[in-house]
């Protein structure tokens, strides 16, 4: 069976095993709430967590207990039977009025939380009245002041719901959020959430989109970032390191692990180094991955996260609580297995993608519209992958019993292996100087790059098969093709004709005094770049010029394009 | 008429009366569009080609032409950016022909991608030509020149030609510039050796990129070093400059745009047109190295390829696949000693005398990865009557040297090959 | 080595990505496949300004444009066909590929487009169709 590989954090006898456990059931009872005895359809009881001895084996060869260290069964002693993974579908399309819309829909259904991913033209660092307007909206919501995003979250209480913004560096959304946080009389202290895909590393190498300043000013930026959350919004997650960006540029599993993990070392070596304690910055590190259909390859690859990163934090990075060894984690289903022969196949395996998650043990997940690889996803396809997740919960009951794949002869050694390959990986990166280094000169996205085309070859050739495309092909059936939601037109040239009156109408001396102190604090490494751009926001400064004006003082972020 | 031109239409066939001789619409005034459709003409090569360079000649000598090159790694596009942005404050119109190597095993290219990623390609006085060297064997430094008489006569007033090729073909690209520029990164000791000879023998001003590093120090003195060994005084009195730049820290380029100003003047603009060029490798070495090639079955069992042989030269290239490996998951040492012996068989045999191989020494730098591309390009470094010597270096695709190999052999002028 | 058409005629290519978007897995997976297949590719990264990709495609020569559109970019696509005519470039084709949705590939080719590769193209179907039309690509553009 498995082999623990820290001594030190696993029980090693058999007196041990029966302490740990009984550790573990007080653990849970303390947190569990109210549990209900459940039953199966057989009307067999079903208890909240199995280990050897359920089934007749060694106790000592259990990956140990959820709650406890290296938490390779879960982090929370109670997981999803005390508290069920958020469901947070990611949104974003047209104006604010017509996302505020959708998302109250989406609450409606059953999400519980919030998730905005803004307009494509935002994540290039440009406000709409810049850009061309068959592109607005198209993906993602047009958000570009304060005023915007109050309007979007219209109907939605700050204090009590989480809400993930997609906001790469100068953390925009966020600073409109807080600005309009404090215009409806929200306490700072109340707002939680998350900022999502923070990781500047992981855009540079791997998710362009996102990358708007040249990498030392990035690098700046989050630093600051991680220290204004700190201080200020204490419920904020304002480190979301990815794996998916690099998952869904072609790195395997293992590699999408290993660079995310080595990614949040060198960002809380950055913290550390800027005198922040790393009890007090790693409670709120979190990290983003995707989850590919490969389903026992990506629950044992979250396992081995928890174990590895449990080690990291307290041997590498001397955290010393034990909130601070804990793998939080988002995870959403992976859009590059999605095809667009025989759409609705899709449904199929985003059903596989998320119970791998689940059977991981995700704290949050997004599962992907059907119509993912056909367009931006259609509100038919949305409701579809919320009723997918109410359904693996409360039909399937996913939720009774912690880690129930812990125990299994093959997910234990397959955890074993994938821990060894991530940090043979892990390894390399750290000979290499580590990620920041490593990316600045193109190892990691080398390696990136060759892992997808030796994918691609094995699609190619048929060796991996892909049905509908390579495999069981069919005269499609057009007709379960949905029709493309594109935005109103109208309403949108109506939005850019209004953020053009804004504009004119601003006080123009408010503005400049704010972009000048922003200009300032980028040559002062005592200010603090973040909460420039949050006074900024709060001014009626716009997102363009925000982007710009760090992109003049910093530099523009410029990606390497290796072939 | 130039003294280069001469050599190059005595060579040629003459010209039918019917042919036009006049130039296409537009060029002399730069229009972008004709410019690039008569570069396409010079890449063709063939008749119209040479009609169309007899036609340019009258209009050349006032551009300015650079030749930038340097190991990979040496941040060089970097500085090009930076240069080009100094040229354009200046007020000047600038092109760009960016030299790339073919792969050698498909024969395809990507190209130019490092000299577009900046503002400047956008600028309106800016033209970026790509060029591939298609293997050609000599042939490159034609269709470059070509193509720099082109942006001559239309009336750029700088040209830079930039190049990472392997080999004898760098050394030929640099002789198509008035003033070659070497750039070299700091560090580690390898930078200076990386520069392949017979590049510091033509440099007319030798660059340290990125001196805000450490190294920076130490890489000046070895240039400096490297030109009291140079053969004395055969440019006159121009004085070699070692310049440091950080292009980073906004250091030094202002003084490289001047320095390439005084070498103008002093000898540089122009220069190229007056010296005869260097001759161009004859094709019945080419031949001989490809017929050779064809021959060897350890070459066609392990999947080596020649990409190009000429006197006493000869490039043989792999990718690395997993037959290739040894128990630790690398490139056999053994494929790699015979990839180098290969080019170095190659090499020594070119001229058609029988060329045993008496003695070889090969270190390994690198370990090599399955997928690589390796390329090893042989040069002969001494010969006399009965024996010569070669030097293999072996890069991979990102053009970082992976092995260096040296060899000898003794030459049978009784029998030939 | 590969003599990639008859008549030695090697395609240029240029690949690209206009609009906002830039997820490039894929554009860089078929500029190595037109690489690997013998041809000469220009790559760019993603965000190119219409007007830059008129420029250099003016000044490389090239023989066919390359798109990537995966999220809408390609509804700018009409916009770029027309600043080609207006600069001369009537002869080089424009290819499309990555997400386009049944309703807009007709609008696509309507605007002038050669062809729409959808997800899950071999790679082989992109490089020999570049390669059949190339070499009358040339001859018409030698004509003008």
């Amino acid at each position: 069976m498995n082999k623990p590989t820290d001594a030190s954090l696993l029980v090693p006898d058999a007196d041990a095993a029966e302490r740990a456990l009984a550790q573990w059931q007080k653990e849970y009872r303390q947190q569990i709430g109210t549990d209900c005895a459940v039953f199966n359809r057989s009307g067999l009881p079903i208890k909240p967590l199995y280990t050897a001895r359920d089934s007749g084996q060694d106790p000592t060869d259990d990956a140990g207990l959820p709650g406890q260290a290296p938490y390779t069964r879960g982090i929370y002693a109670t997981m999803h039977r005390g508290r069920t993974w958020t469901q947070r579908q990611l949104t974003g399309l047209g104006t604010p009025a017509e996302y505020n819309a959708r998302l109250l829909g989406v609450l409606a259904q059953g999400a519980t939380a919030v998730s905005l991913i803004p307009c494509n033209s935002v994540f290039r660092g440009f406000d709409a009245d810049e850009s061309h307007i068959e592109l607005l909206g198209t993906c993602g919501t047009v958000v570009n002041t304060a005023e915007h995003m109050d309007r979007a979250l219209k109907g939605v209480d700050l204090a009590t719901t989480s809400c993930a913004l997609n906001d790469p560096s100068p953390f925009t959304l966020l600073a409109f959020m807080l600005a309009a946080a404090r215009r409806r009389g929200t306490d700072w202290r109340q707002v939680s959430g998350t900022s999502n895909q923070s990781d500047y590393i992981s855009h540079y190498a791997a998710n362009h989109m996102f990358f708007r300043i040249a990498l030392p000013g990035a690098r700046r930026i989050l630093g600051d970032h991680i220290a204004f959350c700190n201080e200020f919004v204490p419920k904020w997650n304002p480190m979301s390191v990815v794996g998916q960006h690099m998952q869904q540029a072609g790195a395997n599993p293992a590699e999408a692990v290993a660079f995310a993990l080595s990614t949040a070392i060198q960002n809380a070596q950055d913290c550390i180094a800027r005198g922040i304690d790393p009890d007090q910055f790693l409670p709120r590190f979190t990290f983003f991955f995707d989850i590919s259909v490969s389903f026992f390859e990506e629950v044992a690859k979250f396992r081995a996260a928890r174990r590895i990163w449990a080690r990291v934090t307290r041997e590498i990075l001397g955290a010393k609580d034990a909130r601070s060894w804990r793998f939080k984690f988002h995870a959403q289903t992976s859009g590059v297995d999605l095809t667009r022969q025989q759409p609705l196949n899709n449904i199929a395996r985003v059903t596989v993608q998320a119970m791998a998650g689940i059977f991981g043990g995700l704290q949050s997940l997004h599962t992907d519209a059907y119509d993912e690889a056909l367009s931006c996803p259609s509100e038919f396809g949305a409701r579809i992958a919320v009723a997918t997740q109410n359904i693996l919960r409360e039909e399937a009951h996913l939720t009774d019993v912690i880690d129930p794949l812990g125990g299994s002869h093959y997910v234990e050694a397959l955890t074993d292996q994938m821990q060894t390959e991530i940090e043979r990986l892990m390894a390399i990166i750290e000979r290499a100087g580590g990620m920041y280094r490593a990316v600045e000169s193109g190892l990691v996205q080398r390696m990136i790059g060759e892992s997808a085309r030796k994918f691609q070859a094995q699609v190619d050739a048929g060796e991996q098969t892909v049905v509908g495309v390579n495999a069981y092909p069919l005269d499609e059936d057009r007709s379960a093709r949905p029709v493309n939601a594109r935005p109103d037109r109208a309403a949108m040239q109506a939005h850019v004709d209004s953020l053009r009156a804004f504009k004119a109408g601003r006080s123009a001396a408010d503005v400049q005094r704010a972009l000048d102190q922003l200009a300032r604090a980028c040559g002062d490494a005592r200010d603090n770049i973040f909460g420039r751009v949050v006074e900024a926001a709060e001014a009626g400064v716009t997102h363009g010029e925000i982007c710009a004006t760090l992109r003049r003082e910093l530099g523009f972020g410029h990606v390497q394009a290796l072939v | 008429m130039t003294a280069r031109a001469a050599q190059e239409s005595a060579a040629a066939e003459p010209l039918d009366a019917g042919q036009p001789s006049s130039l296409p619409a537009g060029l002399l005034a730069g229009e972008r569009r004709a410019v690039a459709r008569a570069i396409s003409r010079i890449e063709q090569g063939g008749r119209e080609a040479r009609a169309l360079r007899a036609a340019l000649q009258p209009h050349l000598g006032r551009a300015h032409v650079l030749g930038i090159t340097g190991a990979p790694g040496a941040g060089k596009s970097t500085l090009v950016h930076a240069l080009l942005g100094e040229l354009l404050a200046r007020g000047q119109r600038v092109g760009v022909v960016a030299v790339d190597p073919s792969s050698p095993l498909t024969g395809g290219a990507v190209l130019g991608d490092r000299v577009r990623m900046g503002e400047h390609g956008a600028h309106a006085d800016v033209f970026i030509r790509s060029v591939a060297s298609r293997g050609h064997l000599g042939g490159l430094s034609a269709s470059t020149s070509g193509i720099v008489d082109i942006m001559d006569a239309a009336g750029f007033d700088t040209v830079i030609v930039e190049t990472v090729g392997a080999g004898q073909s760098e050394v030929e690209i640099m002789r198509v510039a008035d003033t070659r520029i070497v750039t070299c990164p700091p560090g580690l000791g390898d930078g200076v050796q990386a520069i392949k000879a017979g590049i510091l023998e033509i440099a007319d001003l030798l660059v340290v990129t990125k001196c805000d590093l450490p190294g920076a120090e130490a890489a000046e003195r070895d240039l400096r070093d490297m030109l009291h060994l140079r053969a004395a005084g055969t440019e006159g009195e121009w004085q070699v400059p070692v310049l440091k730049v950080s292009v980073s820290e906004g250091q030094g380029v202002a003084e490289l745009a001047q320095g390439l100003q005084a070498h103008a003047e002093r000898a540089g603009r122009g220069r190229r047109l007056r010296a005869p060029q260097a001759p161009i490798a004859s094709d019945e070495f080419g031949q001989r190295v490809a017929r050779l090639a064809a021959a060897d079955p350890l070459a066609r069992l392990l999947g080596l390829s020649c990409s190009s042989g000429s006197e006493g030269m000869a490039t043989v290239s792999l990718r690395v696949g997993g037959q290739h490996l040894n128990f630790n998951g690398s490139c056999h040492g053994g494929v790699i000693f015979a990839l180098a012996d290969t080019a170095f068989g190659l090499a020594s045999n070119s001229r058609g005398v029988l060329a045993a191989g008496i003695d070889a020494h090969i270190t390994y730098q690198h370990a090599v990865r399955v997928g690589e591309v390796l390329t090893a390009s042989a040069n002969e470094v001494s010969r006399s009557r009965r024996l010569a010597t070669y030097r293999v270096d072996v890069t991979n695709d990102s053009g970082r040297s992976v092995s260096s190999f040296t060899g000898t052999v003794f030459l049978d002028a009784a029998a030939s090959t | 080595m590969n003599v990639p058409t008859a008549n030695n005629v090697i395609p240029k290519v240029l690949v690209t990505k206009i609009g906002f978007d830039g997820h490039d897995r894929g554009s860089r997976i078929v500029a190595a496949a037109l690489r690997d297949a013998g041809m000469e590719v220009i790559y760019t990264p993603p965000w190119q300004e219409i007007a830059t990709v008129v420029k250099l495609a003016t000044e490389e020569d090239v023989d066919v444009i390359g798109i990537s559109s995966l999220a809408t970019d390609h509804l700018i696509v009409p916009k770029l066909m027309v600043a080609l005519r207006e600069a001369g470039l009537g002869d080089t084709a424009v290819i499309v590929g990555g997400i386009v949705p049944d309703d807009d590939e007709q609008m696509l080719l309507d605007a002038g487009v050669a062809r729409v590769f959808h997800p899950g193209s071999p790679l082989s179907a992109i490089t020999d169709y570049v390669r059949e039309i190339t070499p009358d690509l040339r001859a018409r553009r030698a004509a003008t």
